[in-house]
């Protein structure tokens, strides 16, 4: 048995434990009093829109970055502190591709598993398994310049995960990453808290988020704004439906006033899915709501080409809690 | 340490699958050095393989023997690519027409006119453009010309050397003849003394005999004269001796009777005997009496006086003295001094390193580009290095690996130091094989020029990764810096041409010092020692590159 299938032992305590942790860059506060943690065997979404300090709390998780003040411990030991042991209990997958091109993907995984600390067989043997269990085993000596962006992404997740470490970092790791592909990673990350890891895992993807962690954490500037489960934090922002509507020609303002069952949500944060057309967003306390909603849009000249129903999501609940959209 | 091998390993990988990288590692050197090495030939020498001679039309007016020789000389001279023309005016036409940027005519009379002791010139038409091919033409020919003169002269000084030990044979062969006859001179005169004095002695013994003669003779008639005398002497004597014995005998006999008679007197007187008076005594015969009474003595010793013969001297002839053979003294031949031969001063070049004045063209281009490239390698590789780790975020995961960052910046530098001395052993090694550079007394004392320019290499390229963050300015910084550095330190030409204040600055470039250590070690051919102080100045200079750049980086990191 290797490393990587070595079942770890689940521990009460939290391998990641972040609490009131301040970065600042020079005189802006990256990170203000962020305080989180994540247990072994549990995957925990980190959530904020671009500029919330996601990054900054990996560079400090990884010991790329000290912190300023507060204290952060992956298995009870600091990463200010001692941050070469913390390093050797880390399985790191970055925001980007950090893999070399010019190697096969075999030479990449045997690279990092012996940089991590594998030496021998033990080399040879998670080699081949990170790269099954990405499913690259077919492709093992080809060159990653030739693979396509999602098996790039497969092989990083493998790079930094090869070892079996106990605290996981993915940083965006199916960014650009074909359906396929992402359902892969995904499965791989959950098998990493099966196998007892703490796994930290951000996203720009809520139904991944929603999908693959087990709780969520969200931030913004630099400090947690909610933290739970998916379902808790949708269930606790009072979440309602929402309508997407997109039409011929842009509607006036106050369009929907006077409409039973509508809710004034922050349309202009709502990303749309087509580009058809000018798009709207409504909040809807139930689904009967929508046919007026759509009937009004149509008396007021719209002309509707489509429209969809959205359940509540964390998009929602982020928004609700911050008024801004986590793709911001 | 495991890990820092791996990394080193996965660096070297890197570097294995970049064929542009080695091709600017190693080919692009070679290029850049044969394209240098030709193209600057003529800056040194001339390059080995005469690919870069300058072609010279000649016209040999004068068609003598010097001309000639001018000829076979140039035609021997690398530098030199010698082409005969039919005309001055062709001549002059290919240097018109750029085919040329020199031509050399010999006009008529040249040879004649020095044999004559008059001056002579030859031409050298020249493209004012061609100034470096003018220059080193020229020298090339008054090189020449200095040679023919001096061997000439040396001829010259040697034809007269030789009549003039004919004509000191010739005195010497005088001068023994002379001592010769000198020598017989002397014998005959000898003889004629010897034959003089033996005619003397002759005259003189017969004197002798004749005068010896004829005292024998009169002597001889003088003894058997007294002989005679003496006869008739003894004779006479013998009978008054006869006669006086007679008597004698007959005295005694009457003295006896006397006594007789007295006896009987005194007996007769009885008493009275004592009144008798005693006779008178008988005188006694004195003995001479009675030896020649008795005989014992000849009562007369007739001495006949010896004859004493007062000869006259003989004369003897009269014969003339020899002269004394006169001296001959033979005047001191002294010959005059040799006129001195006609010469022109003559400039001795002398390498002290003993190696040839005219250095191979690749003797500077190998090293010189050698360490160019090393340098770009360093200052361009490390950046460059660390910009593609840094784009594809492996240098963002390595830090984050347990090897931390430490170990994988060390592994960057070491992974270049060692590519570095690679690059440098095996460019020297082509350029010994293929290009013929020397490697001096002790080629492993090249390894610490090696070490010294790679170790400052890695270092400076360390501090232009820490500077330069991007391309771009990696290589704008890179470049100036490594042209000024190569440049100025003298890996593109002799640093002799710089001025002396530019040469003053180009102290402060490891590139300078090694230079300097490989010229003293492959062109000038000393040994190791000479290689120290370099090595040691770069290794300083290595040194504080990297506390500058691992300062810079780290406040980077820290920002």
């Amino acid at each position: 048995m290797n490393a990587a299938e070595k079942p770890l032992s689940l521990s009460p305590a939290p391998l990641i434990d972040v609490e009131e942790l301040e970065v600042r860059y020079g005189t802006r506060a990256a990170l203000r009093g962020l305080s989180f943690t994540v247990k072994a065997g549990e995957v925990v979404g980190l959530l904020g829109p671009n500029g919330a300090g996601k990054t900054t709390t990996f560079s400090v998780l990884a010991t790329l970055r000290k912190p300023d003040a507060g204290r952060v411990t992956v298995a009870g030991l600091s990463v200010a502190d001692a941050p070469k042991q913390v390093r050797r209990m880390l399985g790191v997958v970055p925001q980007s591709l950090a893999l070399y091109p010019t190697f096969s993907a075999r030479e990449n995984v045997v690279l990092f598993a012996r940089l991590a600390g594998l030496r021998g067989r033990a080399v040879h043997v998670a080699a081949t398994a990170a790269l099954q269990l990405v499913g690259l085993e077919d492709r093992a000596d080809d060159r990653v310049g030739s693979f396509s962006g999602g098996m790039q992404h497969r092989l990083n997740l493998a790079c930094g995960i090869l070892h079996a470490p106990r605290v996981v970092l993915l940083d965006e790791p199916t960014v650009g990453v074909d359906p396929q592909s992402r359902e892969r990673i995904g499965e791989a990350v959950r098998d990493q808290a099966r196998r007892g890891a703490a796994v930290l895992y951000s996203t720009h993807d809520l139904d991944e988020a929603e999908r693959v962690c087990d709780r969520v954490v969200l931030i913004d500037e630099g400090h947690v704004v909610s933290d739970g489960t998916p379902e808790e934090l949708i269930r606790r922002s009072g979440g309602v439906l929402r309508l997407e509507v997109v039409t011929r020609a842009p509607l006036p303002v106050g369009w929907f006033e006077g409409v039973d069952g509508v809710v004034p949500i922050h349309a202009a944060a709502v990303a749309p899915l087509l580009s058809r057309g000018p798009t709207v967003h409504v909040g809807l306390t139930d689904l009967s709501s929508a046919s007026r909603v759509l009937e009004r849009a149509t008396a007021c000249g719209g002309g509707v080409l489509e429209f969809h129903v959205h359940q509540p999501s964390l998009q929602d609940v982020f928004m609700a809690l911050t008024g801004r959209a986590l793709r911001d | 340490m495991s890990s820092l091998l791996t990394l080193i390993g996965k660096d070297l990988r890197l570097l294995g699958r970049d064929r542009a990288a080695l091709v600017f590692i190693l080919l692009a050197p070679l290029i850049v050095i044969c394209v240098a090495g030709l193209s600057l030939a003529n800056l040194y020498g001339a390059d080995p393989t005469g690919q870069t001679a300058y072609d010279l039309p000649l016209f040999d007016e004068d068609g003598s023997r010097l001309s000639q020789e001018i000829r076979e000389r140039l035609a021997q001279e690398p530098a030199v690519r010698l082409r005969d023309v039919g005309s001055r005016a062709e001549a002059q036409e290919l240097v018109r027409d750029k085919q040329a940027g020199s031509a050399l005519i010999i006009p008529r009379g040249t040879a004649a006119a020095l044999t004559a002791g008059a001056g002579a010139k030859i031409i050298l038409f020249n493209d004012p453009v061609k100034y470096l091919e003018r220059i080193n033409l020229r020298t090339r020919i008054l090189e020449l010309r200095d040679a023919i003169s001096t061997e000439q002269g040396a001829a010259v000084r040697q034809g007269a050397a030789a009549e003039r030990a004919k004509a000191e044979e010739k005195i010497a062969a005088f001068k023994a003849v002379v001592v010769n006859q000198r020598a017989k001179l002397e014998a005959a005169w000898s003889e004629a003394r010897r034959i003089r004095a033996a005619v003397l002695e002759a005259a003189r013994r017969d004197a002798v005999q004749a005068r010896g003669e004829a005292t024998r003779v009169i002597k001889n008639e003088w003894q058997q004269h007294s002989a005679r005398v003496q006869k008739d002497v003894q004779s006479q004597v013998e009978q008054l001796r006869q006669e006086f014995r007679a008597y004698v005998e007959a005295l005694a006999t009457a003295r006896q009777g006397f006594e007789a008679w007295l006896e009987d007197l005194k007996t007769r007187a009885g008493s009275h005997a004592s009144d008798i008076p005693p006779p008178p005594s008988f005188p006694e015969l004195p003995v001479s009496l009675k030896q020649i009474v008795d005989g014992s003595r000849a009562p007369v010793e007739l001495r006949l006086p010896e004859v004493e013969l007062a000869l006259p001297t003989p004369r003897m002839p009269d014969l003339p003295a020899l002269p004394d053979l006169p001296e001959i003294e033979l005047p001191e031949i002294v010959l005059p001094p040799l006129p001195p031969a006609p010469s022109s001063l003559e400039i001795e070049v002398v390498s002290l390193a003993g190696v040839p004045t005219y250095i191979n063209t690749f003797d500077q281009n190998v090293p010189g580009f050698a360490v160019t490239f090393l340098m770009l390698g360093m200052l361009l590789g490390i950046s460059l290095g660390l910009l593609d780790e840094r784009e594809w975020g492996t240098m963002q995961r390595v830090r984050a690996l347990p090897v931390g960052p430490s170990q994988f910046l060390l592994a960057k530098l070491l992974t270049r130091f060692l590519v570095g001395v690679g690059q440098m052993i095996v460019l020297l090694t082509i350029g010994w094989l293929a290009f013929g550079v020397s490697l001096g007394p002790q080629p492993v004392a090249l390894l610490l020029p090696i070490v010294g320019i790679a170790y400052a290499g890695t270092a400076f390229g360390l501090i232009v990764a820490a500077v330069a963050t991007s391309r771009e300015a990696v290589f704008s910084v890179g470049s100036v810096v490594m042209v000024t550095m190569s440049a100025v330190g003298g890996c593109w030409w002799p640093i002799d041409l710089e001025p002396r204040w530019m040469r003053s600055v180009a102290l402060a470039f490891p590139t300078t010092w090694a230079m300097d250590a490989f010229n003293d070690l492959m062109i000038r051919r000393r040994t190791i020692d000479a290689a120290y102080l370099p090595t040691a100045v770069m290794l300083a200079y290595g040194s504080l590159y990297l506390l500058i750049g691992l300062m810079i980086f780290r406040r980077r990191a820290e920002g």
